[in-house]
């Protein structure tokens, strides 16, 4: 973890900006969304506590999907003496037989076994925020926004991403010019070997549905498709899915192409031009579905748009789905 | 509406979904049924596997078909479509059968990690995507038998599997079922003008359109039934390319 004042980008944490160039888009609804869980939590006696969290440590801890790490695990209860622990979530452990099962891993006494309180799975993004969720949930630990910790940790290779948008923005330039297709260009690039995969749209000469971004994962595909027939074996340039790519598109992708990208477990994608009608990533776009950022879906990949001049792209009808 | 007609081609898709099964694919699979003749035009299994792709889903494989049929550029047919198909469309198979325009989608049980007509979005109905393109999307039926074949999967691959997972996924439950919340994917009034005001308890009750499981659509090997299948749907190309073939000179 790099620390925040050593970090080579010029990160602008209000704003969400990097370098003056690259807009973090992501869902503007979210930091305000505490997404309670239920947990089990269990009484205990203050003495206990050392060795209580011990046991959770060991035994609960790295394996349950919910973190815990904004929440204080033990909290004072109403009776003098007496603790309320959180063990784990109820997405962990969801019948009490199973949750009484894993206490037998435990010799401590305890008491008041109960599902019965919910606490944010979210961390909160302001110190404020954190009171009320304290008051309304369960204590909190205060620890910074968590977005900013999540933008310190990004990498960028800015040349590299600067060359890649150029080169989209120079080919579909060149498609608006010679060609009677929609002027939209992707680039999916090799996380191992930086080999890349440029795609482009071709819904009047073959399909309705073969945006740039479907061509580009079935090019992808046919690329993996080629080696196995070569090496036979496992070389450095074998690819699963998109596992791990990053994506450069010139317009904001709508959702059959935002969610390929889903199902194609990509690491990020950057564009340049917003599609403010049919656009499925920004919160101010279309149905506001910023679908890489949709915790419903449970998957997720990093989004950023290009907020400079320096690679225009041809302008499109509103209501064209990229 | 007519709700055998429709269980009649959700069994067609239900089969295919079990052989798909049985040939180590996901089983969840469709039928695209031509509505002026009621003719099976194409139909479509999960491809991930061999494709490399994650998006080789069903859809786009009956897709494929119809477009090698009728030519890919005018998408006029998908009008006169439906889709039956064992499991919910993902939001990305939602938003390709919005954007071709199809006529209505018909569904077994609801797809809770990435549905795209009610369980996690609602692109058949949205704005963002082709909004002249808004369907009807009918879901629960045949929803225990999706919901069936796809636990047998599971069970299947985290047996497979070197580190299994939970204790809940291990066995397999032959018996419970989650309930229909049918509010996921239609107001009151929309399931009323659709299923009728008979049906309103099943809506209101959270229940399937029927307590009882086809096992035969389970148990059965489809082998025969899948190659009835493809061939009615040659079939289906065969007398189309005769009467279309003076109209696409023009």
């Amino acid at each position: 973890m790099v620390k925040k004042k050593q970090n080579p980008n010029r990160i602008n944490y209000q704003e969400g900006i990097i370098n003056d160039r690259l807009l973090q888009v992501r869902n503007a609804s979210l930091s305000n969304d505490p997404q309670v869980k239920v947990v089990w939590t269990v009484n205990i006696r203050a003495q206990d506590s050392q060795q209580f969290i011990q046991f959770i440590r060991e035994s609960v801890q790295d394996h349950d999907p919910i973190a815990f790490q904004h929440i204080k695990r033990i909290k004072k209860s109403e009776q003098e003496g007496i603790l309320t622990v959180i063990v784990c979530s109820k997405t962990f452990v969801e019948q009490q037989d199973d949750f009484l099962e894993l206490m037998k891993k435990s010799s401590l006494d305890y008491f008041d076994v109960t599902d019965r309180s919910i606490v944010p799975s979210a961390a909160p993004s302001t110190k404020e925020l954190s009171l009320v969720w304290s008051t309304l949930y369960w204590p909190l630990v205060w620890r910074g926004n968590p977005n900013d910790q999540t933008m310190n940790e990004y990498v960028f290779d800015m040349p590299f991403i600067e060359n890649m948008l150029g080169a989209i923005s120079k080919e579909a330039a060149r498609r608006a010019q010679n060609t009677t297709e929609q002027p939209i260009v992707s680039a999916f690039v090799n996380p191992k070997t930086k080999k890349v995969i440029y795609s482009t749209d071709s819904r009047c000469s073959s399909s309705p549905l073969d945006h740039s971004i479907m061509q580009g994962i079935r090019s992808v595909a046919a690329s993996e498709h080629k080696r196995q027939m070569i090496e036979k074996e496992q070389t450095e340039d074998e690819t699963y899915l998109c596992l791990n790519f990053d994506v450069y598109t010139t317009h904001e992708p709508c959702s059959m192409c935002a969610m390929a990208l889903i199902h194609s477990r990509i690491k990020r994608c950057i564009f340049l031009q917003p599609m403010h009608r049919t656009g499925a990533l920004e919160s101010q776009s279309g149905d506001s579905y910023c679908i890489h950022n949709n915790h419903a879906l449970n998957s997720k990949y990093e989004v950023f748009r290009w907020l400079g001049q320096e690679y225009p792209v041809p302008e499109i009808e509103n209501d064209i789905c990229c | 509406m007519d709700l055998e007609h429709h269980l009649h081609y959700m069994r067609m898709a239900t089969k295919l979904a079990k052989y798909a099964l049985d040939h180590d694919e996901t089983p969840v699979a469709c039928i695209f049924v031509y509505t002026p003749t009621n003719q099976v035009v194409a139909y479509g299994m999960n491809d991930t596997n061999r494709s490399l792709t994650g998006i080789a889903h069903a859809e786009f494989m009956g897709i494929e078909q119809i477009q090698a049929k009728f030519g890919a550029l005018d998408t006029s047919v998908f009008q006169n479509i439906i889709l039956y198909v064992t499991v919910e469309p993902c939001i990305m198979c939602a938003s390709a059968l919005k954007q071709l325009g199809i006529q209505k989608v018909v569904f077994g049980c609801g797809n809770e990690r990435f549905g795209g007509n009610g369980s996690i979005l609602k692109i058949h109905q949205d704005s963002s995507t082709a909004p002249k393109n808004k369907y009807w999307s009918l879901p629960g039926l045949l929803r225990r038998e999706a919901i069936m074949l796809l636990r047998y999967f599971y069970v299947r691959e985290n047996e497979r599997s070197p580190k299994p997972r939970t204790k809940a996924n291990r066995k397999l439950d032959l018996t419970t079922f989650p309930p229909m919340d049918w509010s996921s994917y239609l107001s009151r009034e929309d399931f009323t003008n659709i299923y009728g005001s008979a049906f309103l308890k099943f809506y209101d009750n959270r229940l399937d359109l029927s307590e009882k499981l086809d096992w035969s659509l389970i148990d059965n090997n489809q082998d025969l039934f899948f190659q009835e299948l493809q061939a009615k749907c040659e079939e289906f190309s065969l007398q189309t390319s005769k009467k279309s073939k003076p109209e696409t000179v023009s």
